[in-house]
Order: C-alpha cells, then sequence, then structure tokens
C-alpha cells in the first residue's frame, strides 16, 4: 500500500527535486531520532507528502543542512528539518502503520512469508508502543480501520465499500493537520479521496496476483473480456477519484512545499496509473533501457564536441 | 479581511492585466459548478465570494486611488445550490411527493437519512428518479463507482432528463482522466510523436558522426 504519492521527477525542478529529497532524508532521521535505528525502514515517499503536507498547512520553518546518510555514510546528503510537528507525526504514521501492514501479512500469507513478517514485526513492537503513546487516536483509527477492512473482505464488498476503510482513516488523519473548521472540512474530503485513491491503485497493481492467488480483490468481481479491458475500467475508476481529489486540494491553502505537492496531485498521480496499470514489467524494463541509450547519446555528443 | 493582493495571489505592483488573469484563474478554479453536489459546495462558493471582493476591492483602489470597501460586497455573486429549480415531475409516480421530501432532506444535508429512505423503497417500485437520488446521495459520501452506476442506470430508464444527463456526464467526463489522473486513450499518440523524436534524434546523430 506504500509508494504511490510521489512526485513526477521530470516535472519537478532541480531545487524542488533536491528539497524534496532533502525532506526524504531529513525524514529517515527523525525516525531514527524518534524510533531507533530499525524504524528507518519504514520509510516510505507517503509518509514523505505527509510531512510536507502538514509543514505546508501548518506554515512550519524548515532549515536544510548538510549531512550523511546513514544507511551509506560514503553518500553525501542534504537533509531537512521541519520545526514543529511534521517529521514526528510522519514518522508516527510511518511506524504504525507498517506495524499494521505486517500484522495483515501475517494474517494473509503462507507460511514461510508469515514466520518472516512476524520475526520483522516482533523488531517493530517497541517503535509501535512508543508511536502509539505519543498519537494514541492515530493508532485507534489504524486498528479501526484493520477491523473494518476485514469486514468488507468477508462480504466480498464492492470497490467503494472495500476503499472506505482506507478512505476514512486518512480522512482523519488530514484532519488533523488543521485547527480551523472550514480548512478541516476541505482536508477531510481531500483526505477521503486520498485515501481512496490509494487503495484503488494498491488493489489495480495487485490484481493479477491475487487472481493467481485466490485473494481478495474488488476488481476481480469487475473483470472485463480482456485484461486491457479492465485497466482501462480501473484507471476510469481512480480518474474519477483523482477529479475529486484535486477540487478538494485547489480549495485548500498551502505555503511552502506547494510547487512539490502540486507536482504530486496533477502529475505524480496520472503518472503512477500510467506505470501501474499500462506498463507491463517488460515495458518497464524496455523504458529503463531507453533512459539508458539517452545517456549514452549525451556522453556521445559532450563527447563529439570535445572533440570538435 | 485578509489583503486583496495576497487573496489574487500577486503583487502589489501587479499590472491592471496581471491581476485580471489571476482573477480569471481562481474564479475558475472555484467556480461554484465544478462543486455543485459535492460536500465541499459552501466552501468554495466562499472562496469564490473572498475572490470577487478582493478583485472588486482592487479595482476600486487603483480607479479612485483609495479602498473603497463599500462596493465590493455589491459584485459577489450570489449562488444558490438548492434542487429547487429542477424539480422533474415526468413520472408522477405514487412516490412523488416521498421523492419530494428526500430531495428536501438532501438540501437540508442530511444525507444518512435521505438513502434510508430511498433504500426502504422497494426494488419493483424504483424508477429513474430513484436512481437518480440515490447516485446524489452515495456520490456524496464518496462511493464514487456506485454513483456512476445509479446514474448511468437513471439515463438508461429516463434518457429525456436533462438533470440526470448532465450529471452523468459530469461524471463520465471525470472518468476520461480530462480532470486528473490519467487519460489513458491520449498515451498511444503521445507514444508515437515520442517514437518520431527518436526517430529524428537518432537521424541527427548519425549525421554528427558523418561530419
Amino acid at each position: 500500500m506504500f509508494g504511490y504519492l510521489r512526485p513526477e521527477r521530470e516535472e519537478l525542478k532541480v531545487r524542488e527535486y533536491e528539497l524534496y529529497r532533502s525532506v526524504y532524508c531529513g525524514l529517515c532521521k527523525s525516525l531514527g531520532k524518534d524510533y531507533g535505528i530499525i524504524s528507518r525502514l519504514t520509510l516510505s515517499y507517503d509518509c514523505t507528502m505527509l510531512a510536507m503536507l502538514t509543514a505546508s498547512l501548518k506554515s512550519e520553518c524548515s532549515h536544510v543542512s548538510d549531512g550523511r546518510c546513514r544507511v551509506n555514510p560514503l553518500k553525501k546528503c542534504l537533509m531537512c528539518d521541519i520545526e514543529g510537528e511534521a517529521m514526528h507525526l510522519a514518522g508516527a504514521v510511518s511506524v504504525i502503520m507498517t506495524y499494521y501492514k505486517l500484522s495483515d501479512t501475517i494474517a494473509d500469507s503462507g507460511f514461510l512469508k508469515r514466520t518472516g513478517a512476524r520475526i520483522i514485526r516482533a523488531l517493530f513492537k517497541g517503535s509501535l508502543k512508543k508511536a502509539g503513546k505519543s498519537y494514541p487516536e492515530i493508532e485507534s483509527d489504524v486498528r479501526e480501520m484493520v477491523q473494518a477492512q476485514q469486514i468488507a473482505e468477508e462480504n466480498d464488498s464492492g470497490i467503494d465499500a472495500s476503499a472506505d476503510p482506507t478512505a476514512k482513516l486518512l480522512s482523519k488523519l488530514c484532519r488533523r493537520l488543521s485547527d480551523d473548521e472550514m480548512t478541516q472540512l476541505v482536508l477531510e474530503r481531500f483526505g477521503y479521496y486520498l485515501g481512496r485513491w490509494i487503495y484503488i491503485i494498491d488493489a489495480a497493481d495487485d490484481l493479477e496476483k491475487d487472481i493467481k492467488h485466490h485473494s481478495f480483490n474488488p476488481f476481480i468481481k469487475e473483470q472485463r473480456k480482456t485484461p486491457e479491458e479492465t485497466y482501462l475500467f480501473c484507471n476510469e475508476t481512480l480518474n474519477m477519484t483523482a477529479a475529486q481529489l484535486i477540487m478538494a486540494y485547489e480549495l485548500l491553502e498551502l505555503g511552502s512545499y506547494k510547487e512539490i505537492l502540486d507536482n504530486v496531485v496533477y502529475h505524480g498521480l496520472s503518472f503512477q496509473q500510467r506505470e501501474c496499470l499500462f506498463e507491463k514489467k517488460s515495458e518497464k524494463k524496455d523504458r529503463k533501457m531507453k533512459k539508458q541509450r539517452h545517456k549514452d547519446y549525451y556522453t556521445f555528443l559532450s563527447g563529439g564536441t570535445d572533440r570538435r | 479581511m485578509k489583503d486583496p493582493y495576497q487573496v489574487l495571489g500577486v503583487s502589489r505592483s501587479a499590472s491592471d492585466e496581471e491581476i485580471k488573469k489571476a482573477y480569471r484563474e481562481l474564479a475558475k478554479k472555484y467556480h461554484p459548478d465544478k462543486y455543485n453536489d459535492t460536500p465541499l459546495a459552501d466552501v468554495a462558493s466562499e472562496k469564490m465570494k473572498e475572490v470577487n471582493e478582493a478583485y472588486h476591492a482592487i479595482t476600486a483602489e487603483r480607479k479612485n486611488g483609495s479602498p473603497d470597501s463599500s462596493r465590493s460586497s455589491a459584485y459577489s455573486s450570489s449562488y444558490d445550490s438548492s434542487y429547487s429549480s429542477s424539480y422533474s415531475n415526468s413520472y408522477g409516480s405514487s412516490h412523488q411527493s416521498l421523492f419530494d421530501e428526500i430531495r428536501a432532506m438532501i438540501n437540508g444535508g442530511n444525507f444518512s437519512a435521505a438513502e434510508e429512505m430511498l433504500s426502504g423503497i422497494p426494488s419493483d417500485e424504483r424508477n429513474a428518479e430513484w436512481y437518480y437520488l440515490m447516485g446524489v446521495v452515495v456520490y456524496r459520501k464518496g462511493f464514487l463507482s456506485d454513483a456512476y452506476n445509479y446514474f448511468q442506470t437513471a439515463c438508461r430508464m429516463d434518457p429525456s432528463n436533462e438533470e440526470y444527463q448532465s450529471m452523468f456526464r459530469r461524471i463520465q467526463q471525470q472518468r476520461s482522466g480530462s480532470q486528473g489522473g490519467y487519460n489513458a486513450s491520449s498515451s498511444s499518440a503521445a507514444n508515437d510523436c515520442c517514437d518520431i523524436c527518436t526517430c529524428l534524434i537518432c537521424t541527427d546523430c548519425l549525421c554528427n558522426g558523418c561530419r
């Protein structure tokens, strides 16, 4: 369920891209500080987006400084530190969500994967307790969501009802980001459609796998004659959600990070839809090769001018 | 009141043209028709009012050389979001009064009660209006796929009704990806373009090599 909310790199300005990277690295550092080194593994693009959204809405101050990556100490990187709640909230959400996602894996997977997930989950237990202490409402909301999700799956619900628990969770989470009543209303809707979009794209992305393993997926009932048509249907459902999400987003008053958040909403979502639904794995490889070819071409060009 | 320049997102030194452009963009963004039938209609119209006031405050200030707030309110357009104008009586069934009651509930913002009443109507007595109203209720809740199906059924049962058609068209437009998301049908054309470009670049490359 993670990693779908990210900016499209090609549409970012270089300084925006560096700022984004610095928030990502800063969140990793903050996770390490708050919950210990193991919790750094929970770092995700979605929580980076949450940190930026929080900072933007609460107009919290950020400082960028030089640092070194803990995972790869040879790599220098910029680290962003945000004064206020943004990083702590995003870190707590990251830890809590990962823990419950692992619990979900334990419940649905085969023996080997289950045992693996159990071991990793045990490592996160301490972090979860700490996060739950700082943000008890978020933990109870997530627990509620997991239960509601189970009920939805048992009832073999349609797309809307299956997406509802995740959507509601994000709705509650986003509502927390403002104290102004009107903004809360907007954030509630924004969060709802954001959660819905994440759930649906995750379901569409896993469709093939779920059909193979006979797992629950709301799109199984909605299958069309060919896989292509099914994916077109998934895309339409996502478009509808994105349109609503953008309508709510446009009513938000954002400060810093607005350009990056705009990029996620206007380009990132569409890019992810294309990537997950219409580009099969072989094509992805093909794209990588194309990129390499472009690189070769540019080196060739620069080499060519030197020779002249 | 907020600084009108800040509301429009322009600097104090911006030209009249720039202000007009910023105003037009914001007015398009917050246009009440876009938010019709969503829970954010009130917020959007509030923003629209703010933008209108800011624009007129700036134009008045520039004309007279001093801020003039008394005129600004006269300009702000009022927007009526109620359904009353578009009542349809094409069916004239025994449930008409009940449907009117449900519409009143929807206008009043009492969606769960409206949904409960709609669900209480037995399935063989469900007409186009039932499907339309049910669509409106679940659309507000965020159940977009169900809403799409309801509106589709309503349009199929009563193709001549403009109210159902316009709602269905709106949702169809959203599904196409023109208002966010990914438009899958245009992708093949874009790919072809890219291929042509790559071809040209490669040819160009060869030409450079020859020189």
